[in-house]
């Protein structure tokens, strides 16, 4: 169970916390004239990255704020945590962050135990 | 297999007797044995048969690695599989066998030894997939059904276990010699340290063995009892005891499971195991290695042990399985147990080596000659045989000739690994060693550290080196051990794996997995069919798959697949390594969230009510709610829903609606928030007015739907359905704190702290009035769709005028706490203009005689206000709300989308079921084109008969046409497709 750092409470136990996919996902503006492929999109279209992703999660069972993090998704490695209204932080700025569960390729079912 | 007690042994107490029964038979065996050291006090060995082949199996380990001697506890709700070598006896257990029939002794089963040639590996696979799928329908499931397995599952068990939580800044996993010497370094630190052994006592190997001969000059036993001692003294230092680690989990998360009736039987209602959930900043693995085992023919007959297991049951159960064991090896492990029984005055029958002399350690060489113990150096064990034990073995010595020796019990090495299980789902690499033939840890992955065996240190030179430099991140004392050896030797090791057989035979079997009872032959006939990669091989053939995960085994494969494919055993790999360690119990994870604690039940503030007067409840959600009122037991559900329905429809009925979600919203942008949660626009509403409201998802089906109270521009009260209201609140909170952080609107639930009651019926103006005498319940002062803010007898109450009925209604909405006194009143001045309560199938029957949807009955997720025919619902006017550009998709514009629509059987005494499926045909012919199907389906006493809603393709243009809806009989029934009202279409009764 992985350990999530909630902004406003602390580091909490994962079970308080529930996902909400990936962050930074713009809402189109509904005043404007929306196209099918800019709504399509935004309805239905995730990232499904190997290694870094930025990703909202909620403390749902405690003070029920929405946040964003940097989430290594190979790792499951959360490598920051930040309020909604605070910049997104640049990726470059994570070093050697493939470092895979098990030194598998970045690219492959994972089914690698021993370092090649 | 004549065994033989030692006295003198610190862990066994001879003085207590304690008699136990092994199918059906009694037997004594003494305080503190496990059920396979009592059994082979006993000279039992034969306990089980194989899991396939049905073979008679004895007692292979002394261990948790155990996969032959599983056992069903009848004394303890019928536990199956639990190993016989770890289960500690009591006064009055009762044992039985598994997996045979009539007996143990004379088992119908082993018939499939006689077909094994069929049963090879893929077996399954290919009798499932394969040409002859028949014979397994009719012939193989069947067969393998009553003959493959292990134990029985467990009856009327109600097992209790809870779970407990720590923090620690240090974890040891194993008390064995590493386990305790790390945790002396860490006495009177700084760190919050938590100590874990799997046994009763620490010590691990200076209890199991003959290896050590003094530690700091002392008695191994007298420095364990000073260390243990010290270590309990210090105050950062927990020790858990009978807790077996199974899981390591990312950040340093474990998972471990305490027995807490350890020799004694679990008392009724007492907590019988503890789940402790850890984490830790550093794990430090000391959990040792684990003995493996060699390939021959037979090695599964009863009598053939480990023989580091024979050592163990010596040094740490007081008895010698046997008087005279021949030992085979291929290593230097097994010298101490040479020396052990030499030093107990007993003597192997013979020590057979596979090393030449030149490589067999000298001290062993001595301790052997003078001893006069008969040695075969270079030499093999072709086979063992008997019958159900082992009677003898054939030996090819150095010069090829074949000797026959007579014996009743066999002790085995193949060498040794480091148990790298935890390291392994921790994520940390391996490595091959090509010199001790192992793989050991290398890289870890987490904040781990490995100490002793568990690392791949067979030797005991660099001990307090080793130690001193794992641990030289912590400020801890730096350790300097003496340590004496018995027989002091290095760890040596010659490559073997499996001894290649006297005479090939379709049914000589040399395995490889006991549990799974799977051969070497299988391995080499999966490879020739192509699956020459570890994960797929261990699948087809099912190699280390059995509950013991092939602890003992699992490397040997490994070898020999490598020489197979002319690999190293590196390129080969391994397979992963998955928790849980050992099996786990399903109550032991449950802990205290099974049964009445499984999920919370909720109920009304009016449930004490409900009780009293014949209600029966259904679950919804969480909730406990009315499904109907039984006024005698002898009232069936049909009657008293009918009962109930037409006594809305003719006097008045009352329901506890208190379970309704309720969402108070308030602030100053509350109703530019509403109008953006909803379909419907509440900018020209009135204050004190209600609407009824739908809630959409981005991709514009309908999510939720509910009342919507405007009490001002900035205060709204809204309703969502009874398994809504969380996930409505949720979706407000998201939306508000991240799409339209420039809000100010705040939301929260008061679903808890009011009590609805639903009240409706031609008569509800008259109660009402009498009820609360104050108000002015005229058409005029209070009309359909508005509410009011009143106080009855100081209490503060709100009155909505709404119905889902169909009928006059008023919906009363009340603090919690005083909502049972209203309800009494409203019972009492209702009596006399019949008033009766009403359950939640009532309240079905009634909305939809009235066509009104049920959010997650009549949609399902794939349907848009739209296909409800609810498109006045939608503010057009609205630049936006939640799905509201959804509703413009090519997707939701399409004409043959499923909608909503009344169904009546076109022959009125004909009957519907729910979730039949819409048809044009009368006859059913296979492929049949589906409109849709029946979402919700009644009978109503008022209209005399059968109807339905329904979401059939293009179904609002199909109204008036006739089409034919599936029966559970396999036939049809032709029903008219009308529009989703059957009464009261134009809301008369409503708003009169
Ligand atoms: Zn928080």
């Amino acid at each position: 169970m992985l350990i999530i750092n909630c902004p406003y409470c602390g580091p909490r136990d994962q079970s308080e916390f529930s996902n909400g996919g990936e962050a930074h996902v713009k809402r189109p503006d509904g005043s404007k004239e929306i196209g099918d492929r800019e709504w399509g999109e935004y309805v239905f279209i995730r990232a499904n990255p190997k290694g870094l992703f930025y990703e909202r999660w909620v403390h749902t069972h405690g003070c029920r704020k929405w946040f964003n993090c940097v989430r290594d998704t190979s790792t499951d490695e959360i490598l920051v945590t930040y309020k909604l209204d605070e910049k997104k932080p640049n990726l470059n700025n994570f070093k050697s962050v493939v470092k895979t569960p098990s030194g598998e390729p970045e690219v492959g079912s994972g089914n690698f135990t021993v370092e090649k | 297999m004549k065994s033989i007690n030692l006295k003198g042994n610190q862990f066994i107490q001879f003085h207590q007797k304690i008699s136990f029964k092994f199918d059906g038979v009694k037997y004594f065996g003494y305080k503190g044995d496990t059920i396979a050291s009592a059994l082979l006090r006993n000279n039992i060995n034969l306990v089980g048969r194989s899991f396939k082949y049905h073979r008679p199996r004895g007692i292979y380990t002394c261990g948790i690695e155990e996969p032959n001697a599983l056992v069903q506890i009848i004394s303890e709700y019928s536990e199956p599989n639990t190993r016989a070598t770890i289960k500690k006896i009591y006064e009055g257990m009762e044992i039985e066998s598994q997996n045979r029939w009539p007996s143990l002794e004379n088992d119908f089963g082993s018939i499939n030894n006689l077909f094994s040639p069929i049963f090879t590996a893929g077996f399954y696979y290919k009798t499932f997939m394969g040409p002859h799928k028949k014979f397994w329908k009719n012939l193989y499931e069947p067969l393998i059904r009553r003959a493959a397995g292990l134990g029985k599952p467990p009856k009327d068990f109600k097992g209790i276990s809870n779970h407990i939580h720590h923090n620690v800044d240090i974890t040891i996993i194993g008390g064995g010699l590493n386990g305790l010497l790390a945790a002396k370094s860490f006495i009177n630190s700084n760190y919050d340290v938590l100590l874990i052994d799997f046994e009763e006592q620490l010590g691990g190997i200076i209890n199991n063995s003959n290896k050590i001969s003094s530690i700091d000059n002392k008695e191994p036993k007298d420095w364990l009892k000073e260390t243990i001692q010290e270590i309990e003294d210090s105050k950062n230092i927990k020790i858990l005891k009978n807790t077996l680690v199974t899981t390591y989990n990312y950040i340093n998360h474990l998972i471990a499971i305490e027995d807490r009736f350890v020799g004694s039987k679990p008392i009724e209602g007492k907590v019988n195991s503890t789940l402790h959930k850890i984490r830790t900043g550093h794990t430090i693995l000391c959990n040792g290695h684990i003995e493996r085992f060699l390939s021959f023919q037979n090695n599964d007959l009863p009598g053939i042990m480990l023989s580091s297991s024979f050592e163990k049951y010596m040094c740490r159960y007081g008895l010698a399985p046997s008087k005279e064991p021949v030992i085979f090896s291929n290593n230097s492990n097994s010298n101490s147990l040479v020396y052990g029984l030499i030093k107990a005055g007993l003597k192997p029958k013979a020590y057979i080596d596979s090393r030449s002399g030149e490589e067999i350690e000298p001290n062993l060489f001595d301790l052997i000659r003078k001893n006069d113990v008969p040695l075969y150096t270079n030499s093999q064990i072709k086979g063992a045989f008997g019958n159900k034990k082992i009677e003898k073995i054939l030996v090819e010595d150095s010069s090829g000739a074949l000797n026959e020796i007579k014996c009743d019990c066999l002790c085995l090495s193949g060498g040794i690994n480091p148990d790298v299980h935890l390291f392994t789902q921790s994520k940390g690499l391996l490595d091959w060693d090509e010199k001790d033939l192992t793989y050991k840890p290398s890289k870890p992955f987490q904040p781990t550290i490995t100490l002793g065996s568990a690392s791949g240190q067979f030797n005991f030179d660099n001990l307090n080196s080793d130690i001193n430099e794992k641990l030289k991140t912590f400020k801890v004392k730096k350790l300097d051990v003496k340590l004496e050896l018995n027989t002091n030797t290095k760890y040596n090791i010659e490559k073997l794996w499996e001894v290649s057989p006297q005479k090939k035979s379709l049914w000589a079997k040399s395995f490889i997995d006991l549990q799974n009872d799977v051969t070497t032959k299988d391995i080499r006939q999966a490879i020739t069919e192509g699956f020459d990669r570890i994960e797929h091989l261990k699948r087809y053939t099912t190699n280390s798959m059995g509950t013991d995960q092939g602890k003992i085994s699992s490397i040997n494969a490994l070898g020999i697949v490598s020489d197979l494919l002319d690999k190293k055993v590196n390129e080969v790999g391994t397979t992963i390594y998955r928790p849980p360690y050992a099996p786990l119990s399903f109550s032991a994870i449950a802990g205290r969230n099974c049964y009445e604690f499984y999920d919370p039940e909720r109920k009304s503030p009016i449930h004490s009510w409900h009780l009293k007067n014949g209600a029966i409840f259904e679950d919804v959600g969480q909730w406990k709610r009315p499904w109907y009122f039984q006024i005698n037991k002898d009232e069936s559900m049909h009657d008293a829903v009918q009962r109930e329905s037409k006594n809305v429809r003719e006097n008045a009925g009352i329901l506890d609606g208190s379970t309704l979600g309720k969402i108070e919203i308030k602030g100053e942008d509350a109703l530019e928030f509403m109008n953006l949660i909803y379909t419907n626009s509440f900018t020209k509403m009135k204050q004190g007015s209600a609407r009824y409201a739908l809630m959409l998802g981005e991709d514009g089906m309908v999510k939720d739907d509910g009342i919507i109270c405007k009490i001002s521009d900035q205060h709204f009260i809204a309703t969502t359905t009874t398994g809504g209201a969380a996930t409505v609140l949720g979706c407000m909170e998201e939306y508000a704190q991240t799409e339209w952080p420039n809000l100010k609107v705040f939301m929260n639930s008061i679903t808890e702290q009011y009590a609805t009651f639903n009240i409706s019926g031609p008569k509800t103006r008259e109660i009402m009035k009498k009820a609360f005498p104050n108000i002015n319940f005229s058409n005029e002062e209070f009309p359909f769709m508005t509410f009011q803010f009143h106080e009855f007898n100081d209490i503060p109450i709100r009155i909505l005028r709404a119905s889902f009925t169909g009928e006059l209604g008023y919906e009363i909405y009340i603090p919690s706490n005083s909502a049972p006194k209203i309800w009494d009143n409203i019972q009492s001045v209702g009596k006399e203009f019949g008033l009766a309560p009403y359950g939640t199938e009532a309240m079905h029957l009634l909305r939809a005689e009235k066509g009104y949807i049920i959010v997650g009955q009549d949609t399902d997720g794939s349907i848009t206000p739209i296909d409800l025919g609810l498109s006045w619902m939608i503010g057009k006017s609205k630049k936006d709300f939640l799905g509201k550009r959804s509703l413009a998709r090519s997707d939701t514009i399409r004409e043959d989308r499923k909608q909503l629509v009344g169904i009546i059987p076109s022959n009125k005494a004909d009957k519907l079921e729910e979730g039949q499926h819409i048809i044009l045909d009368r006859e059913i012919k296979s492929p049949v084109p589906m409109l849709g199907h029946i979402t919700s389906c009644y009978y109503s006493s008022t209209l005399g008969h059968d109807f339905a809603l329904a979401v059939i393709k293009n179904g609002h243009s199909m109204i008036g046409t006739k089409a034919y809806a599936s029966t559970s009989s396999m036939s049809t029934t032709g029903v008219d497709i009308v529009k989703p009202v059957f009464y009261d279409e134009d809301n008369k009764r409503l708003v009169s």
